[in-house]
């Protein structure tokens, strides 16, 4: 679903990624470790198409299309979706309103019906339950006055009712206690499935203990150092990442 | 407008019935004192931002006194549903158009006047308020007697309509008795060719009374308008006062809010709206006389295009004003490079036990929020329009009257969809 090849990038005139190949298939969970600084929030931001990141070389294909012209919008309504590190904060935007624009833009995309108060009221409320979230929520501006784990716990939510097919985590698992990840880990487990993929980024095994990944990479100044199964977290886990580094 | 021609305006209205001897002295002394001090210049500190050229150098008559209009008047396009409206066409008060509710008395100024003797101030620092002294008319004044609460808004309309340029000195009393309530909306519209409208507004708020006070600025861009606030509020009296303006070249609102009696509250909230080359100019004093009062501003503004805008809002805390609560809140969106805002919260503080806080912000729209809503799936135009609403949202909280409230988030939206002025 999602190939990446000899991808270099930079920002600002400074090269982060140096040549990175990463294949995801439908059904898949691959993560991507690494420390601070290493590439792994600007090979995210690459995927969802922020602006200030300069692909040099090498491609982005999503299903056997380049992606790299394409706008945020469009990626977002052809599938990829990306729960953010640090979700932004809009006040005097509700969160019923919000969500109710970005489903309803996905449902005209693809020529189906869109949702009206009612109905879109309905589905939300079976997606709060599966993410233990108080209905109060509906009426809050997006983020506003969120907790960490909540703002996670918002994201995981926008997911499993927008239905992408490439979900990028991006550091999902920071600022969350246990109870908050298990339940994040949670709904990311339901919404598995063999149509969907996913790509968790992150700096520890924690997360990858709830949610497994069937591959995992470090990332290492720009690059895949290494890849490996489940197992590699735990190794990474136990030695750190600087028997990896040249 | 050069001084000959206010001289020449001046002199024309002497010749009217409605002026009768016992104001006369008043306004020769309110015009003879505007004389003297000229309209204000960039040079008059509160006056820095502000380009009345369009005042200065348009040339303005006092338009004829038309008391009852042909019935050819349509109102109907500024309906707001369950709301009784006071009609005042060119700066006259309409009867036969208008709905006066029973529990509210409706004089014009003079009669006004007369009933309560000696009222007419004249304001040594304010030419607007000398010149709408000098020039004002029969108008429009409410008396609502102590302890009534009013439930259905009472609207004053203004429209003015000319095919020449026009000079309207509309006042307005109004006086809320002793433990009364009431909304009040002032709602300016119009299309005259050329329009210098120059308001004076004085509320006075008995003890325990409370006033919603909301003004609708929508009049064409061909109208320079200068909107003079007076507010006199009483112990434990609250007035609420919430502006939308969008219309005018030129608009400013000049408003002073009188803290006289303790425990009384004001809250200002305010949302300008402004596109071409606009200026929209709030400039608000709000005075702490007397112990125990609180005070909240919250001004907001979109701005577009090559439009403008000043906030100017001090909070005077006097000498025996302690436990004064104030608060003052300016933030501003610009959605264009060409936009400008001259932001200027003040305090000016002079008791020791008092709570103030002030701030502003002047900013383009978040892009990490735009890049936020994209990810979702919605396009750029529609983000943005989410994001500016998002802005504006808190503005309309205040309004208790669903049907105004329903009415003003249309006018927003109107104009918000309006122009495609995203690109910047």
């Amino acid at each position: 679903m999602l190939t990446i090849s000899n991808l270099h990038a930079s920002v600002d005139s400074k090269s982060i990624l140096n040549g990175i190949n990463l294949s995801i298939k439908s059904g898949e969970i691959h993560a991507i470790m690494g420390k601070n600084g290493s590439g792994k929030s600007t090979l995210a931001n690459l995927i969802t198409g922020r602006e200030g990141y300069e692909i040099i070389k090498g491609d982005i294909l999503f299903n056997g299309e380049s992606i790299s012209e394409w706008s945020p919008e469009k990626r977002a309504l052809e599938g990829i979706f990306m729960s953010f590190q640090y979700p932004v904060v809009i006040p005097g935007v509700n969160n019923t309103y919000f969500l109710k624009a970005a489903l309803n833009a996905k449902l005209k995309n693809n020529g189906e019906k869109e949702l009206n108060a009612a109905d879109f009221l309905k589905l939300i409320k079976t997606k709060l339950a599966e993410m233990d979230m108080d209905s109060k929520y509906l009426q809050r501006a997006v983020n506003e006055g969120f907790s960490g784990g909540e703002k996670k716990r918002n994201e995981i939510l926008q997911m499993i009712t927008l239905e992408p097919r490439l979900s990028v985590l991006d550091e999902t698992d920071s600022g969350l206690d246990i109870d908050a990840l298990k339940i994040v880990a949670n709904g990311v487990n339901k919404y598995r499935n063999s149509e969907r993929c996913f790509l968790i980024i992150t700096h520890y095994q924690r997360l990858l203990k709830y949610i497994e990944p069937d591959f995992v990479h470090v990332l290492i100044d720009g690059q895949i150092v290494k890849s490996g199964g489940k197992d590699l977290a735990l190794e990474l886990e136990e030695k750190g990442y600087s028997w990896l580094e040249v | 407008m050069n001084i000959t021609h206010f001289q020449t305006e001046f002199d024309k209205i002497h010749t009217l019935d409605h002026f009768i001897d016992t104001i006369h002295l008043k306004r020769k002394e309110a015009f003879s004192k505007f004389l003297d001090k000229g309209l204000p210049t960039k040079n008059w500190e509160d006056w820095r931002f502000t380009n009345l050229s369009a005042i200065s150098k348009g040339e303005f008559n006092v338009p004829e006194t038309i008391d009852e209009l042909e019935s050819s008047l349509q109102i109907e396009p500024y309906k707001i549903e369950n709301v009784n409206t006071i009609v005042v066409y060119n700066g006259h008060f309409q009867k036969t158009l208008s709905e006066i509710p029973n529990e509210v008395k409706v004089l014009n100024n003079l009669d006004y006047i007369n009933l309560k003797s000696s009222v007419i101030q004249i304001e040594e620092d304010s030419p607007f308020d000398l010149l709408n002294t000098a020039f004002f008319n029969g108008g429009v004044s409410l008396i609502i007697d102590p302890g009534k609460i009013i439930k259905t808004a009472i609207r004053i309309l203004f429209i003015a309509n000319s095919e020449e340029s026009i000079m309207t000195n509309p006042r307005v009393y109004l006086d809320v008795g002793n433990d009364s309530n009431v909304t009040f909306v002032e709602h300016h519209v119009g299309n005259a060719v050329s329009h210098f409208q120059n308001t004076s507004i004085l509320l006075s708020l008995g003890s325990n009374s409370s006033l919603d006070h909301i003004r609708i600025q929508s009049n064409s861009y061909s109208t320079q308008s200068i909107a003079n606030l007076h507010i006199y509020q009483e112990s434990d009296s609250h007035y609420n006062f919430t502006q939308f303006a969008s219309g005018s070249g030129l608009g400013r609102t000049n408003a002073y809010v009188h803290l006289n009696g303790e425990g009384s509250n004001c809250k200002l909230n305010s949302l300008s709206l402004s596109d071409e080359k606009q200026h929209l100019d709030n400039h608000i004093i709000i005075d702490h006389k007397v112990p125990h009062c609180t005070s909240s501003q919250l001004f907001k503004s979109v701005l577009r295009e090559k439009s403008s805008g000043v906030f100017n809002g001090r909070t005077i805390v006097r000498e025996n004003a302690q436990k004064t609560d104030a608060k003052q809140s300016n933030k501003n969106l610009l959605l264009s490079k060409e936009s400008l805002m001259n932001s200027n919260p003040q305090l000016e503080i002079h008791a020791d036990d008092v709570r103030c806080s002030h701030g502003s912000t002047t900013g383009e729209l978040d892009n990490d929020a735009l890049f936020y809503l994209r990810s979702r799936g919605i396009d750029v135009a529609t983000a943005k329009s989410i994001l500016v609403k998002g802005f504006v949202a808190e503005c309309f909280a205040m309004i208790k009257d669903e049907n105004i409230k329903l009415f003003l988030i249309d006018y927003f939206d109107n104009w918000l969809n309006r122009k495609k002025i995203y690109d910047y």
